[in-house]
């Protein structure tokens, strides 16, 4: 069923263009990158913050009031392009152990958010009026850069895994294959 | 005379210095996006950019070391590749200028309590000159000849 609702996905008018377009693509994923810069700088920096090692100038209430809309700007933005990008290329992506991967972990980003947004992120204001930080807003702090930081690292590891060519139904535009016509391109 | 370089002979060596490249950036390009940000007047506004400056410079020059030594691995690998892909050489260009602009002008702006009137333009150039960077390295692998992927 699920192969089936990608194969369906990446069928649609929409995504069978951005998947046609030699130069969409890198550019939606550049926008994902500066997203990533964007939103994963905030993160580093909320967490630094908890963790005692960055923003000493500002309380831990400044500044997860005053990242929590930017943030959620730039994961919007990050978002956005990925479902771009998956959906130009669903089955594809739905094969990749990395994309599965990825996928769990933002899984386990969003359980994170549920465990610790009400005990430690909501509770800003009284971590500042105690005298050391808790240990469970440091543990929520290096648990969220473990996170973010894998989910990057495997979604770099996406772009290493071969499609299996022989179970896809869509033409797939690879780099290799790009690489290969402009060769041609030159010999002819 | 060819000195085998090592990288080249280890299939992880390559994605592992990606994933290291990608974590510097996203510290060293997303700590100076926050200052460029509240220069711009959006995010954190509690402090002046200059406090936020000082907060964030050593996580900045941290990032780029990361990105900057990664980078010249990866670079080491296939240079004549490198040499010979314009998305790369555009790069470069747009790399040396966004470090110079944040160590000089970008300096200067975010140095004294009361940002300069033009704060904004100098957020402006250096959002849009490590946005240069940043599609610069991904279009490195979508023109040819490109990077060997898989």
């Amino acid at each position: 069923m699920l192969l089936s609702f990608v194969q369906w996905l990446q069928a649609t008018a929409f995504f069978t263009a951005l998947r046609g377009s030699s130069y969409v693509y890198p550019v939606i994923m550049s926008l994902h990158m500066a997203g990533i810069a964007f939103f994963g700088g905030m993160v580093l920096l909320t967490d630094m913050r908890l963790l005692g090692w960055a923003m000493r100038r500002y309380s831990i209430a400044d500044v997860v009031a005053g990242f929590r809309v930017p943030k959620r700007v730039g994961i919007l933005i990050v978002a956005t392009c990925g479902i771009l990008m998956f959906g130009s290329k669903a089955e594809e992506y739905y094969y990749n152990a990395f994309f599965r991967t990825k996928l769990i972990l933002l899984a386990l980003a969003c359980v994170h958010a549920l465990v610790f947004s009400a005990s430690v992120y909501d509770r800003a204001a009284e971590m500042d009026r105690a005298p050391k930080i808790p240990g469970n807003a440091k543990l929520a702090a290096a648990l969220s850069l473990l996170i973010w930081a894998s989910i990057a690292c495997v979604g770099r590891g996406i772009g290493y895994i071969e499609p299996p060519l022989d179970k896809i139904h869509a033409q797939v535009h690879t780099v290799k294959q790009a690489s290969l016509a402009a060769l041609e391109g030159r010999h002819h | 005379m060819f000195i085998e370089n090592p990288l080249n002979s280890s299939a992880l060596a390559f994605p592992i210095l990606e994933c290291c490249h990608i974590l510097g950036f996203a510290v060293s390009i997303g700590t100076i996006a926050v200052v460029d940000f509240s220069l711009l007047g959006v995010g954190m506004r509690k402090q002046s950019p200059a406090q936020l400056a000082k907060d964030t410079w050593l996580w900045t020059l941290a990032g780029l070391v990361v990105m900057l030594f990664s980078g010249l691995l990866m670079f080491s690998s296939d240079p004549d590749m490198y040499y010979l892909n314009w998305p790369f050489l555009i790069k470069m260009a747009f790399f040396v200028s966004a470090v110079v602009f944040n160590y000089t002008i970008h300096r200067k702006a975010t140095s004294s309590d009361t940002p300069p009137p033009n704060g904004k333009l100098v957020a402006c150039v250096s959002i849009v000159l490590w946005l240069g960077v940043i599609f610069g390295g991904i279009f490195i692998g979508f023109v040819y000849p490109g990077l060997k992927l898989g």
